[in-house]
């Protein structure tokens, strides 16, 4: 059994079809890319499968169980995690808070143990806040040092790192990366994806969905690509075979008319 | 340690030569000498830098100092009924400011409706004593709850609105409740409440003047008092809510709600738990303070008080909670001190909330990262 499947998953818009039947299986450990032209459908794939956007149509199971009509933070809770292609962090609070909410789901303590039985709370947050610094000094062993700052003096990379340590705290069985490299230059999309190898060295276990439109971390990262053209999946397989795919190059590049 | 204390004495005995001051000479002197402390503060950076590290490296000498002094308040105050009483108030909006801030600052819930809230506990605690005979203690422990669950029906509506929208439907909460007072036979219309009886405990009655180290005071200074308890056990939890999962929950979903559902924080058990704790919060003072003054009408919670309650929020800071003790502070005794501005009271209230929002959003005194401690 997939860790992931999709069946024919589709997302309406009103007369719009934003996603148009389609099927995908993630397996565990696995690392899938998804490539497709602007307005393809990859990020309205994402919102389907964390319950943002409702499915219309079609079947979503994760671990076996369905996740069609789940609110997202039930969803969350069960082990998807994800990033947003424009960055979503709380710049007003501070790096460890943006990686704590993170964890959100996991904690042991309630109200009660907040106010009168602090030490409890005190104690699971002392080893939040430990975990936390190890995720970001997984990255960068800066950003562990700064966690008492706020993310909104951070640079553009490191806030990327905060909220991939966010997605990773909550220990997901799935982490959905929307574009991270959107918006870098080269030298900061090399550093993205050491960051990305870390990650896969440090959760073996863990699959990852990454959406991408820089080739070559795509190229790098995942063994299988799945490609997206208005709505519906036209390719999957390895990088090279779907980069030579005739169906996907006319959706980036057009088709070749013949002149008369 | 010395330093601390020595500056907290300086800013106490302004405060109260400020609260007391009658004549224009000694009123014209304390005045000078409060903008002369200010400008000493700001503009002598080695005096500053200097005061900061000592309040920084003694934060409990600090503490133990301020308490002294919110003790001692009402023995210095012992010639004035009067500002014991404005001092009180300014202890209650503390506790309603506490609650209002959980809601607004923490979790972004734009709330006008403070005096509603503040209403249900007082007219709770009105009916309940006169109509029902209840003691009043009783009743003003009983009283916050009637604002809760009244909130948690309204708490629906609320939840599928946001921002601007939610501030309009808090105000129409407010008109409605301040018509329904005024009509409804039960409540006494517009007459309100009359002869809410005092608070007693332990036959000890709140009318009672007490008299402290060979000092008599003012009746009012046994109100002081609980006020004091109520607002720094109210300060005391909410600090730790704030301190902790929740107030992060509360300020993720205030800053993003997609990606605050998307780490698994549920948005509706989120709201429903900050507007909860905030109103009860909110209905406790109103019902301390109807037990205070033993009179309830609808003019004492009209949309006017929900304004004072925000500017107290929006002037002190917005998510702060050190900033809603000096909001409180500030707001309530300063307009009593220019009485003779009563007529553009509100008007000025208004300029200072316009101001202070496009040159100092973030309040007087803005929120610090947690620290979870």
């Amino acid at each position: 059994m997939s860790l992931l499947e999709t069946r024919g998953l589709t997302v309406r818009f009103g007369g719009l079809v934003a996603l148009d039947g389609v099927s995908v299986a993630v397996e565990e450990g696995e690392t899938v890319g998804v490539i497709g032209p602007n307005g393809s459908g990859k990020t309205t794939f994402f919102n389907a499968l964390t319950g943002l956007y409702a499915a219309a149509a079609g079947e979503v199971r994760f671990q076996g169980r369905s996740l069609v009509g789940l609110e997202p933070h039930v969803i969350a809770r069960l082990g998807i995690a994800r990033t947003f292609q424009s960055s979503r962090l709380c710049l007003n609070l501070s790096v460890y808070d943006n990686v704590l909410i993170g964890m959100h789901a996991r904690r042991r303590t309630g109200l009660w143990d907040l106010v009168v039985r602090r030490r409890h709370f005190l104690a699971e947050m002392r080893d939040a806040i430990e975990r936390a610094s190890h995720l970001l000094g997984l990255f960068n062993s800066e950003l562990a040092a700064r966690g008492f700052e706020r993310v909104g003096q951070l640079p553009q990379i490191d806030r990327r790192r905060v909220e991939i340590c966010r997605a990773l705290a909550s220990q997901p069985r799935l982490l959905l990366l929307d574009e991270p490299s959107a918006g870098m230059n080269p030298e900061e999309t090399a550093e993205l994806m050491k960051d990305l190898q870390i990650v896969r060295e440090e959760m073996p276990g863990l699959s990852v969905v990454i959406i991408e439109h820089d080739m070559f971390v795509i190229e790098g990262v995942s063994r299988r690509v799945v490609a997206f053209n208005y709505g519906r999946k036209i390719a999957e397989g390895p990088f090279a075979a779907v980069a030579a795919n005739e169906e996907v190059r006319e959706a980036y590049l057009g088709r070749e008319t013949a002149r008369a | 340690m010395i330093l601390v204390w020595a500056a907290e004495a300086v800013l106490f005995g302004l405060v109260v030569a400020g609260l007391l001051a009658e004549r224009p000479a000694a009123l014209a002197a304390t005045g000078g000498a409060i903008v002369a402390a200010i400008a000493l503060v700001r503009l002598a950076p080695g005096l500053r830098a200097a005061l900061a590290r000592a309040f920084a490296q003694h934060p409990t000498a600090a503490f133990l100092g301020g308490a002294l002094g919110a003790l001692a308040l009402p023995l210095a105050l012992s010639a004035s009924p009067y500002w014991t009483f404005v001092a009180t108030l300014a202890l209650l909006y503390i506790t309603i400011g506490q609650g209002l801030n959980l809601q607004v600052g923490a979790a972004g819930l734009i709330n006008l409706a403070g005096a509603a809230f503040a209403g249900l506990g007082g007219y709770s605690v009105g009916l309940l004593t006169v109509a029902a005979g209840w003691p009043a203690w009783l009743a003003l422990l009983v009283g916050p709850w009637v604002a809760v669950g009244v909130g948690m029906l309204l708490f629906f509506p609320i939840l599928k609105t946001r921002g601007h929208y939610l501030a309009l439907v808090t105000i129409a909460f407010v008109f409605i409740f301040n018509i329904l007072m005024n009509n409804l036979e039960f409540t006494g219309g517009p007459q309100g409440i009359k002869n809410i009886p005092t608070l007693r405990l332990f036959g000890y009655a709140f009318t009672t003047r007490p008299a402290l180290l060979g000092v008599t005071l003012p009746a009012h200074a046994n109100f002081y008092y609980a006020a004091l308890l109520m607002a720094g056990l109210t300060t005391w939890i909410v600090r730790r809510l704030y301190d902790s999962w929740l107030g992060l929950a509360l300020n993720t979903l205030r800053d993003d709600e997609i990606a605050a559902k998307c780490c698994g924080v549920s948005i509706t058990r989120g709201k429903l738990l900050a507007f909860s704790i905030g109103n009860l919060f909110i209905g406790l003072g109103g019902a301390f303070y109807a037990v205070m003054v033993g009179f309830v009408s609808p003019p004492d919670f009209d949309f006017g008080y929900s304004l004072v309650m925000l500017s107290v929020i929006i002037i002190g800071g917005v998510d702060s909670i050190p900033g809603v003790i000096l909001g409180a502070c500030l707001l309530l005794p300063l307009p009593e001190r220019f009485r003779f501005l009563h007529e553009y009271r509100l008007l000025l209230y208004g300029i200072v909330i316009v101001v202070m929002l496009l040159y100092r959003p973030q309040g007087l005194w803005p929120a610090a990262v947690r620290r979870y401690r």
